[in-house]
């Protein structure tokens, strides 16, 4: 079978995955703290509400995983917060996600559960500092 | 035991939770279930209707892991199809056109069109029992 050929570039394509996943996920923390790209919704957001915190969690999360740097716990936490943002907000509206509104937040929920485990990817900040500089990346 | 040992669990884990969401789209447009307004008289041979079947064998497929890589390369295409065609004309960032989910799956289907589909599928299944490869 001529696609497993592709296996070869699956971890750089797992540091695709968090890259863009970060990048996607940076945006709702900036829409809340920052008001860009704005959204009527977060409007006017309290820093120490609950949506302030998750906000903050998703900018210094999505920053941290945008870079690679502790991806593994930056994960984790964002993770766990995807998943309490699925049960507080979506899930009283309805029991499908895809009528709920929280299709993203299981998806995002997954996918950095996916990360805990199989880390960043060589693309990352983590995969240098786990490299000794004296030796060339393979 | 380090979290990499777990790590092609989760991966079949990412695809299956991955392939019921997906799977949400097609039944919305062919079976009404969750009834969605904007899918109503869907034409079969329209372009959301081809979507909408590419959708359904492809998401059933990638939920039982058999031929994940072929079909989830297929799947990341045509997401990249419905972002570029759906959502990118309504405005640049996919938070506010409405194109999240389009991209979060597009780049999930890449990764899993080059990790395969992990422990938990009918194609580690299918390897254990021959040598093909």
């Amino acid at each position: 079978m001529r696609f497993d050929s592709l296996a070869r570039w699956s971890p750089q394509v797992l540091s695709i995955l968090r890259i863009v996943a970060a990048l996607l996920i940076l945006q709702f923390g900036m829409a809340k703290l920052f008001g860009f790209p704005y959204v009527q919704m977060f409007q006017g957001i309290q820093l120490f509400s609950l949506y302030g915190l998750a906000g903050t969690i998703e900018l210094v999360g999505g920053a941290l995983l945008l870079i690679g740097l502790f991806t593994r716990p930056a994960a984790f936490i964002l993770s766990g917060e995807m998943a309490a943002a699925y049960f507080i907000a979506h899930f009283p509206k309805g029991f499908i996600p895809l009528l709920n509104g929280g299709n993203e937040a299981v998806i995002y929920c997954f996918v950095f559960l996916y990360f805990v485990f199989a880390g960043p990817g060589p693309w990352s900040l983590d995969a240098v500092r786990e490299t000794p500089l004296s030796h060339e990346m393979t | 035991m380090s979290p990499q040992f777990f790590s092609p669990y989760l991966l079949s884990v990412l695809r299956i939770m991955t392939g019921l969401l997906f799977l949400q789209h097609p039944f919305a447009k062919f079976f009404k279930i969750p009834h969605v307004a904007m899918f109503d008289n869907l034409q079969l041979f329209s372009l959301t209707g081809v979507a909408g079947m590419i959708e359904l064998v492809g998401g059933a497929l990638l939920v039982l892991g058999l031929f994940t890589r072929p079909v989830a390369f297929i799947l990341a295409g045509e997401m990249a199809f419905a972002y570029f065609i759906g959502h990118a004309p309504r405005g640049f960032f996919p938070l506010t056109n409405g194109g999240e989910p389009a991209v979060l799956f597009c780049f999930i289907f890449l990764y899993l069109a080059a990790a395969g589909g992990g422990t938990w599928s009918i194609d580690a299944l299918r390897r254990s029992k021959s040598n093909d490869y």
